[in-house]
């Protein structure tokens, strides 16, 4: 209740990061340290479309984040979901990136792969496939693996969407830390089967491969150059 | 009816094209030949490593008179209409086929029986005139001709046509595609649409596509399905979505379908090539494909790529569709790089992806 008195609702800050859809803000939210996910007009969209689009999506993503939290997964603390501002507040997370922690000290890492592994089956027992789970989109603060930035989630995912997160996952292993694919798939499908079997992993690996046999898939292609997508 | 153009009717390229291509050996004066068959239209066009570079540039387009591109119609078509194009090419440019030093030919991607009247018009030149032959990539001209005349360098592209729709980028040898269509292409949602609804054809009226046309008429759009995943676009649904809604209103809502499907399908080929713009930190936005000459998607991409501090720009109104001129371009620079094939294994390649292709002079 002290933090409630404790100065305005809501401080905005300095830019931390401009994406194409999104921008992130430097906030304080009753003097917790927060960001602020907005969702600026777009000048090339009639002003009715873009309206409606900003707030379904920004609607979308808090639903997603609460989904996540529901199964079981660690996410920013919402603060504040404003659809007539397009505006998601959440907890700001002092804590280091797992595409960082890799480079930095690979020991933890392959520790928060794992949990990473047990939180994306709990996501996908759920319905919610994620639909950017790169290193980037995983923040580790001390002991807790956090999954950010739920703004290509969905929340009727089906199987292949589950096998385009690992897919995902995988690539970004292999564009920006080609030394740890193996250790670190391995440690993420460990936790994986620790939640969902061992008969789950073996049929969510059969699609991985075929999704990655298709040779041409989509974002094998771009993210093949250009290295993740969105990083916060 | 064939039109014929010159650079007194499109312009000439702003910049000198040895800045966009410094990898190739330009002292040499060369002229090549281009021919487009790929689709509707059947073009040949003219280009030289001298300016203007663009010499001329003929083209008859099939226009069927009810209904889309019946695929054998528009190659009876080129057939029929192949010999005038070619002659009218070739007496802009004020060349004789004994000037030209090689035929460069589009095998691809396209629609196959019209593709095939092209390569064979191409090969009987190459063999019976003794000129080397140069396979081009469709898209890929269309990129070039549009680096070429707006000076982009490096740009980010979003390339619309009847059958493409796609964000490419260069990166490491090749145009890398990280956003197209999963299923319809942008122009032919359009022609889709305006055929079933009996807007069309004809598609184009004074410049302006009877869906635009018809959205002048409204004052609010349709509430119409918005898919974009991730880098993606998707626009069957849309299509479906459009075209039972306006069977369902009367003749005085039925503009705001229009103007509904138009928003919605524009938003989101400029959504993905702000997302490309964005990911690949590009510094331009080039537009091209024949849907590049929409006023209103240029206006739109105008506004993306003014709001993000990017310059952008558009090929003239003449090289957004499909034409001869912009395959010599390409056969021009593939041929100076020593890319040619032998007329016996010339053949066509309807799925020919542009991510499939070497681009060594760049």
């Amino acid at each position: 209740m002290e933090a409630r008195l404790c100065g305005r609702a809501l401080e905005i800050g300095g830019l931390l990061y401009r994406g194409a859809e999104a921008e992130v803000y430097e906030a304080r939210w009753f003097c917790m340290p927060a960001v602020v996910k907005v969702r600026p007009p777009k000048p090339y969209r009639h002003p009715r479309i873009d309206e409606l689009l900003r707030t379904r999506r920004t609607v979308a993503e808090a639903r997603a984040m609460y989904a996540a939290l529901r199964a079981g997964v660690s996410v920013p603390a919402v603060y504040l979901v404003d659809p007539l501002e397009k505006i998601i507040v959440m907890e700001r997370l002092e804590g280091i990136s797992l595409a960082h922690l890799v480079e930095a000290d690979s020991g933890r890492a392959l520790e928060a792969a794992r949990r990473l592994g047990s939180m994306a089956a709990r996501l996908h027992a759920a319905g919610v496939a994620h639909g950017d789970l790169t290193t980037s989109n995983v923040v580790v603060v001390g002991d807790e693996v956090f999954l950010v930035d739920f703004g290509l989630a969905s929340l009727d995912a089906d199987e292949d969407d589950y096998a385009v997160d690992v897919h995902l996952f995988m690539r970004s292993l292999e564009s920006t830390h080609p030394d740890h694919v193996e250790d670190m798939l391995k440690s993420f499908l460990e936790g994986y089967r620790q939640v969902a079997g061992g008969d789950a992993v073996e049929n969510l690996m059969r699609r991985v491969e075929e999704i990655r046999l298709m040779g041409r898939y989509r974002e094998e292609r771009r993210r093949s150059v250009w290295g993740q997508v969105e990083q916060p | 009816m064939v039109s014929v153009a010159t650079p007194s009717s499109y312009g000439s390229p702003p910049v000198d094209p040895r800045v966009l291509y410094p990898r190739l050996d330009w002292s040499r004066e060369l002229y090549v030949l281009g021919i487009e068959s790929t689709a509707h239209t059947f073009g040949v066009g003219v280009a030289s490593t001298r300016p203007p570079y663009i010499l001329s540039s003929a083209r008859s387009v099939y226009r069927p008179e009810k209904g889309g591109i019946h695929p054998r119609e528009a190659a009876a078509h080129h057939a029929r209409v192949a010999p005038e194009v070619l002659r009218a090419a070739l007496d802009a440019a004020g060349l004789r086929i004994g000037d030209i030093d090689a035929v460069a030919v589009a095998l691809g991607p396209g629609l196959g029986p019209a593709l095939r009247v092209g390569a064979t018009v191409a090969r009987g030149l190459a063999a019976y005139f003794r000129k080397p032959l140069v396979p081009v990539n469709h898209a890929l001209a269309h990129v070039e001709i549009g680096r070429l005349y707006t000076g982009l360098v490096d740009p980010l592209v979003l390339y619309v046509s009847g059958g493409n729709t796609m964000v490419t980028a260069f990166a490491k040898g090749r145009y890398r595609v990280f956003g197209e269509t999963l299923d319809v292409a942008l122009g032919n949602l359009l022609d889709t649409f305006a055929r079933e609804a009996g807007l069309a054809p004809p598609y184009v009226v004074e410049g302006l596509h009877v869906v635009d046309r018809c959205a002048l008429e409204a004052d609010e759009p349709a509430d119409l399905p918005y898919t974009v995943k991730g880098m993606d676009v998707s626009y069957s649904g849309l299509l479906t979505a459009a075209l039972r809604l306006w069977r369902r209103l009367g003749p005085r809502e039925r503009p705001r379908v229009c103007l509904g499907l138009r928003e919605v399908a524009y938003s989101e080929a400029v959504e993905v090539a702000e997302r490309g713009a964005a990911h690949t930190g590009k510094p331009g936005v080039l537009l091209t494909g024949g849907v590049a000459a929409s006023p209103v998607l240029r206006e739109r991409v105008a506004a993306m790529a003014e709001a993000r501090g990017l310059p952008w720009g558009v090929p003239p109104l003449h090289l957004c569709g499909d034409n001869g001129a912009m395959i010599a371009w390409v056969g021009l620079l593939n041929y100076m790089a020593g890319i040619t094939v032998e007329p016996g294994e010339a053949v066509v390649k309807q799925r020919w992806r542009l991510d499939s292709v070497d681009v060594p002079w760049r």
